[in-house]
């Protein structure tokens, strides 16, 4: 569940999926585009030979009309097999998932048992799979030898997630992406946490306010 | 969340504690030149006496403040500067902070896996521990059951031979009685002549003659003689069926197994079916520990079987039985020369009610009753068949030293 107190509300949302598939790549660009009332600097924890060791941080925030402060923390998990324990320990407590998968028509395996083993840690963190609001993205169109749109849609038709395709390095996709899994997030929490009713927030103010949009007057 | 998760709210007091801040705090006050001091979020002092007219620059670690710099004196340029300069020193040790504590959760996870591995292993085993426990009392059940039908069969296939031994022996005894009984009747009508002669005593040897006692007197006595040997030849079954049977000896004991030998060829050939010849060469043995009633029965059903395989083969035939002492123990060889098996009836010989008779002619317990009965003496039982040509028995006993 969200930390909730009096005066704020904070998600926490986490971009998981296969080494080097572009997730810290989707936080920094989602800190070029956003802008957002409340936006801190991306924290990228110590990395080597450009992969995340630990995690990256990327803190976004916007006033509701209530006055109650919605913060969302986007962390990383490290992609490479090897970190299991640190991906477990960052993907506990996630409101919110993303999973970014490599487009590339070789790295579908690793794809499924990144999948696998997101299912598999939620499960061990005590997340509920079945229900935690959940995007799948497929990142780096741009290869040449990507797996096509058509075929993707159709492996992913029978799955209850959104599917997004992006290309995070040109920033293409990435803030689709995010606006999917704040819809998806909204609707699991509009009604626990009051946010339509105690909070006057609606889901389109909820996704305006984190991307920083202006909302069309109704 | 709880206090040790990394990805808490870090506080600024948490981060700094009182003795760095106090390292912090002075030197940042020289370079700003005027008062400083440094406070919580909640605008607690942390360290320094903030003036009640000091401005405020907040430091922010994510999105809100975490704390703030005061100072009354100091202009707003520098104070900021001195607040963006903690900030970055926050933030700092703040992913120290958090990479460590991220670091102690994934080990206390790996940790937490483990010990649930290991109890999930500890109660696995427990259940094949009992798993095993109950498969050992299964197995002892099944042996249990095996073994009382294996006593069944064996009993079954007793009462069998005592069955057919029991027909034959009742013809061996119905002839003598037949010769006998019919002697003594025989017997009687000359008692009736000497009981005629008492009326005919006067006319003295003319009524001996004319009642031909002379031939009474002798034919009786052949008549006596035969039945006395008629009632030898029926003792002496009886002495071969108890010793047969063995009703009155122990089960285990020393024997010399030419003696059950013959007495098994001596059960089989009353009678001796025709066309069959019963041969023996009966070399000195020595004593065996065994159960000599169990093996009269094995030696006498494989016997029967030679002489049927010589009768099968519609040809007259031998049946040999052969003895003899060997280094290591006793070798018992019967041969017949009569219809052989062919290798598929062999490979099947020892097979419980395995039989080629007709149905009712046999039960298909002999081979396998005596090989039972040959593997509890520790010994060996091998078949040696050409189909046409006859059949060899082999038995070996090891003996005992």
């Amino acid at each position: 569940m969200p930390e909730q107190d009096n005066t704020s509300l904070t998600f926490k949302l986490v971009y998981y999926g296969p080494a080097q598939s572009g997730k810290t790549t989707n936080l920094l660009r989602l800190h070029d585009i956003l802008s957002p009332e409340l936006k801190g600097e991306v924290m990228i924890m110590e990395t080597k030979d450009d992969r995340t060791l630990f995690f990256d941080l990327l803190p976004l925030g916007f006033r509701a009309p209530s006055g109650l402060l919605t913060k969302l923390r986007l962390f990383t998990v490290p992609g490479q097999v090897a970190h299991d324990g640190t991906r477990k320990a960052v993907l506990s407590r996630a409101d919110g998932l993303v999973f970014v998968a490599d487009s590339d028509r070789t790295q579908e395996t690793n794809n499924g048992e990144a999948f696998q083993s997101m299912a598999d840690n939620c499960h061990r963190v005590g997340l509920d799979f079945e229900h935690i609001p959940l995007v799948v993205q497929f990142n780096k169109r741009d290869l040449p030898n990507a797996v096509p749109e058509a075929e993707i849609r159709e492996r992913w038709d029978a799955a209850p997630w959104p599917v997004r395709f992006a290309t995070a390095l040109s920033g293409n996709g990435v803030e689709a992406t995010f606006e999917a899994l704040l819809r998806a997030l909204y609707r699991r929490h509009v009604d626990g946490l009051g946010l339509a009713t105690d909070h006057r927030l609606t889901e389109d103010a909820f996704v305006a306010g984190v991307l920083g949009r202006t909302l069309e007057p109704q | 969340m709880s206090t040790s998760d990394f990805d808490r709210e870090w506080r600024l007091g948490e981060l700094f504690d009182a003795a760095m801040l106090a390292r912090i705090g002075p030197p940042l006050a020289e370079l700003l030149g005027a008062d400083l001091a440094i406070l919580d979020r909640d605008g607690r002092a942390l360290w320094g006496m903030p003036a009640p007219d000091a401005t405020r620059e907040a430091l922010i670690l994510e999105l809100e403040p975490a704390g703030f710099l005061a100072s009354a004196a100091a202009r707003p340029p520098q104070l900021r500067s001195a607040a963006r300069m903690f900030t970055a020193l926050l933030r700092a040790e703040a992913r120290y902070r958090m990479a460590s504590a991220l670091h102690l959760e994934a080990v206390t996870q790996d940790f937490e896996t483990l010990k649930l591995e290991h109890s999930r292993l500890l109660a696995s085993e427990a259940r094949y521990r009992k798993l095993s426990e109950e498969l050992e009392a299964r197995v002892a059940a099944q042996v249990a059951t095996l073994e009382a039908r294996q006593q069944m069969l064996y009993q079954a296939e007793k009462l069998a031979s005592v069955g057919q031994l029991a027909a034959g022996m009742a013809h061996e005894i119905n002839n003598p009685l037949g010769f006998v009984s019919s002697n003594l009747g025989s017997f009687k009508l000359y008692l009736d002549k000497f009981a005629a002669l008492h009326a005919r005593l006067a006319e003295g040897e003319a009524a001996w003659q004319s009642l031909d006692l002379d031939f009474v007197i002798e034919d009786g006595a052949e008549l006596l003689a035969d039945c006395a040997n008629g009632l030898a030849r029926i003792g002496r079954i009886v002495a071969d069926l108890k010793s047969f049977s063995n009703v009155d000896r122990p089960p285990t004991e020393r024997a010399n197994l030419n003696a059950c030998l013959e007495h098994a060829v001596s059960v089989a050939s009353s009678p001796l079916p025709p066309g069959v010849t019963l041969k023996t060469a009966l070399h000195p043995l020595p004593l065996l520990a065994c159960n000599p009633g169990h093996l009269n029965l094995v030696f006498l059903s494989l016997i029967k079987n030679g002489m049927q395989a010589v009768q099968d083969s519609g040809r007259p035939g031998e049946v040999s039985i052969r003895s003899e002492a060997a280094p290591d123990g006793i070798t018992i060889r019967i041969t017949d020369t009569g219809v052989g098996m062919s290798p598929a009836q062999q490979e099947r010989a020892f097979e419980p009610f395995y039989t080629t008779r007709a149905i009712g002619a046999g039960t298909g317990l002999g081979l396998s009753t005596a090989r039972n009965i040959v593997l509890a003496h520790r010994g060996r039982i091998v078949l040696d068949s050409t189909p046409g040509k006859g059949t060899t028995v082999s038995l070996f006993f090891p003996g005992t030293p």
